[in-house]
């Protein structure tokens, strides 16, 4: 494995840092039955180690199944790691997790909005959770609405909003605390073109608004389109970790991406 | 402030909606409905009747007749001889008659041997009706060789007061929980099943605000359900029995009606946090539902058997729930044991507190919220 723990230069101070995180699940009868196999665990996550700077778009880049979800629950404070530790903004995700969740913007499909409400309601209401002062709750829903075009349907509930919309107000309610690191799990997964195209614009503009974003996929070409380093995860394990340029050494993603899987499992795909 | 948001959201999640509120208050209203109609129904008549009535022949159940319909207030009776007979029947079948009593020669003489009468009337027409069911009463009666005298000693107050005193605490916790499962459920099951709680888990609010965020203000809203249908069962049941409010409720007084409504207050939240935490652990509303029916029917049947089986010990107000069902029984008849109320009280809140805690541990719980 490629390992890239020393800070690059052309990035700002760390804020994730992985060391060794390790999870296993157990599995039951009916996962067993499903994955085809007669183990009771399965290790997620087997020893993952790496670190995103300040400033950067960091892409965790694996085939299903590959631990990418995981690390990133795990960082998200969704789930504890049965081994090592994560730090967000210097805050450990074992000890800290309150304050690593003031810190990040967690988006996952799995992640819902309430129908019923509109998006200025939950905009407070998550600002509030969030303990975001009142006045600058107020100034930064306006400046985001207005930003991403929301405002005018700041007052139409959750449920008559149209996908795209609807994925603008996730990201928005995300980022409502102005954390200083965005976690996006499958940042297009299911999405058509013009929402995958609402969602990656989204991304740049936090990026050029100078967040950092950690995003986890197995679409090559989102990664060569938003993200400045990239980790390639197989198996829960961290294969390749470095620039975009580093990592691809003059081939395509695709192509080095099958070669390293290649070199890893030792079978082609 | 992260927990007064929290309960903000569920409190504007309900007000907002109408269906929810009318979901809550409609059971009260239709209890008592149906409990008003249903004691209308199963009420003696109360309408005035003055009976024109033909005797043919003679006996002493005539009189007898006449003080049996001077008993029921607004009755009277005109008894007359009929010139004709058949020109008396023709009167009864077109109304203007209410009946005719035809007795055979020396009836009173030949009881039991041989003795016939005769009782013409018109079932259609609610008067001559009413008549004919007392008389065929009084005569069957005075037919027979001996007289039961009945002696019946209880007072309604008494009747109306163990009525009440043994339905209404189970009656109040069927409700109770029927209210608490329509909101719960929803709002916890409900928002686990859509994954909209887990965008909450994402927050810095910690465990504790939110389960707490989820059991106040539901039980809050509960509580409105639970007294709509409280008072839709109070002021409904007097009518069932036929009985004035306030005779039923005599004898309860104020510090009555305060304890059962503190221990009304105790037990919401109990039952809110109960069905929260079987919510918690459920993967959908429908699972939820199904476990949460299984814990209804416990309460239920524990419950009745609290209210009508005599002789439960003291030990009752240790048991959640029941030892409220319990004390409120003691209240309606009139025997309010102060110690048992505030024991009851005190417990189901640090029964409920407890379980909140639970809940808030449970939230943390990566196997329970995002196990498959």
């Amino acid at each position: 494995m490629q390992e890239n723990s020393a800070p690059f230069a052309d990035f700002g101070e760390e804020v994730v840092r992985a060391e060794n995180l390790r999870k296993t699940f157990t599995l039951s009868r009916k996962q067993q039955r499903l994955d085809k196999t007669g183990e009771t665990h399965k290790i997620a996550v087997a020893g993952l180690s790496f670190s995103a700077y300040r400033g950067e778009i960091y892409g965790l880049l694996g085939p299903n199944g590959a631990g990418k979800t995981t690390t990133l629950r795990i960082l998200s404070t969704l789930i504890k790691p049965d081994g090592g530790d994560a730090f967000v903004c210097g805050h450990s995700v074992r000890r800290e997790a309150q304050a690593v969740r003031d810190s990040i913007g967690f988006m996952t499909s799995e992640l819902k909005l309430e129908g019923f409400f509109t998006p200025s309601y939950l905009f407070d209401f998550f600002g509030a959770l969030h303990g975001v002062e009142k006045t600058v709750l107020a100034k930064r829903k306006h400046e985001l609405f207005e930003r991403f075009g929301i405002d005018r349907f700041a007052e139409v509930k959750i449920k008559d909003l149209s996908t795209g919309m609807l994925q603008k107000v996730s990201l928005v309610i995300a980022i409502v605390h102005d954390p200083a690191v965005v976690i996006f799990d499958e940042p297009t997964n299911g999405l058509d073109v013009l929402t995958a195209k609402v969602v990656t614009d989204f991304l740049l503009e936090l990026k050029r608004m100078g967040k950092s974003i950690l995003l986890s996929t197995h679409i090559f070409s989102l990664v060569e389109k938003l993200c400045d380093r990239v980790g390639i995860i197989i198996d829960g394990r961290m294969v390749r970790d470095g620039t975009l340029e580093g990592v691809c050494d003059g081939m395509t993603l695709e192509d080095r991406f099958f070669e390293i899987y290649r070199e890893v499992k030792g079978e082609t795909v | 402030m992260k927990l007064l948001a929290l309960m903000k959201k569920e409190f504007t999640r309900f007000f907002r909606d109408p269906r929810l509120i009318l979901s809550m208050l409609l059971p009260g209203i239709l209890i008592y409905i149906i409990y008003s109609v249903m004691g209308s129904a199963m009420a003696p008549s109360a309408e005035t009747y003055a009976f024109k009535v033909y005797v043919s022949g003679e006996s002493a159940a005539v009189e007898t007749i006449g003080e049996a319909v001077s008993l029921n207030e607004g009755w009277t009776v005109e008894f007359a001889a009929p010139e004709d007979v058949d020109a008396a029947r023709a009167e009864v079948e077109s109304g203007d008659a209410t009946a005719l009593l035809v007795f055979s020669e020396g009836f009173d003489e030949n009881l039991g041997k041989g003795a016939k009468a005769e009782l013409v009337y018109n079932s259609e027409d609610g008067e001559s009706s009413a008549f004919a069911t007392l008389a065929g009463t009084v005569l069957d009666a005075y037919a027979r060789s001996f007289t039961l005298t009945m002696t019946d000693f209880a007072e309604t107050q008494n009747i109306a007061a163990q009525t009440m005193a043994s339905l209404l605490p189970f009656l109040i916790v069927v409700f109770v929980f029927s209210s608490c499962m329509s909101v719960t459920l929803e709002s916890v099951a409900g928002e686990k099943e859509r994954g909209t709680l887990a965008t909450i888990l994402v927050t810095s609010a910690r465990r504790w605000d939110i389960a707490l965020g989820k059991v106040l203000p539901l039980a809050c809203v509960s509580l409105i359900g639970a007294a709509s249908s409280f008072l839709g069962v109070a002021l409904g049941m007097p009518q069932l029995m036929g009985v004035s409010i306030d005779i039923a409720v005599s004898g309860i007084g104020f510090m009555g009606y305060l304890m059962v409504f503190l221990l009304i207050i105790s037990f919401v939240p109990l039952i809110v946090a109960t069905i929260a935490i079987v919510s918690t652990l459920s993967r959908s509303v429908k699972e939820a539902s199904g476990y949460t029916s299984v814990v209804m029917i416990l309460v239920m049947v524990l419950s009745i058997v609290t209210a009508f089986v005599g002789g439960i010990g003291g030990w009752v107000v240790a048991v959640p729930v029941l030892n409220a069902v319990y004390a409120m029984q003691g209240i309606l008849m009139g025997n309010m044991v102060i110690w048992q109320c505030v024991v009851a009280f005190a417990l189901n809140i640090v029964y409920a507190a407890i379980l909140v805690f639970l809940i808030g541990k449970m939230l943390s719980s990566e196997r329970i919220m995002f196990g498959k």
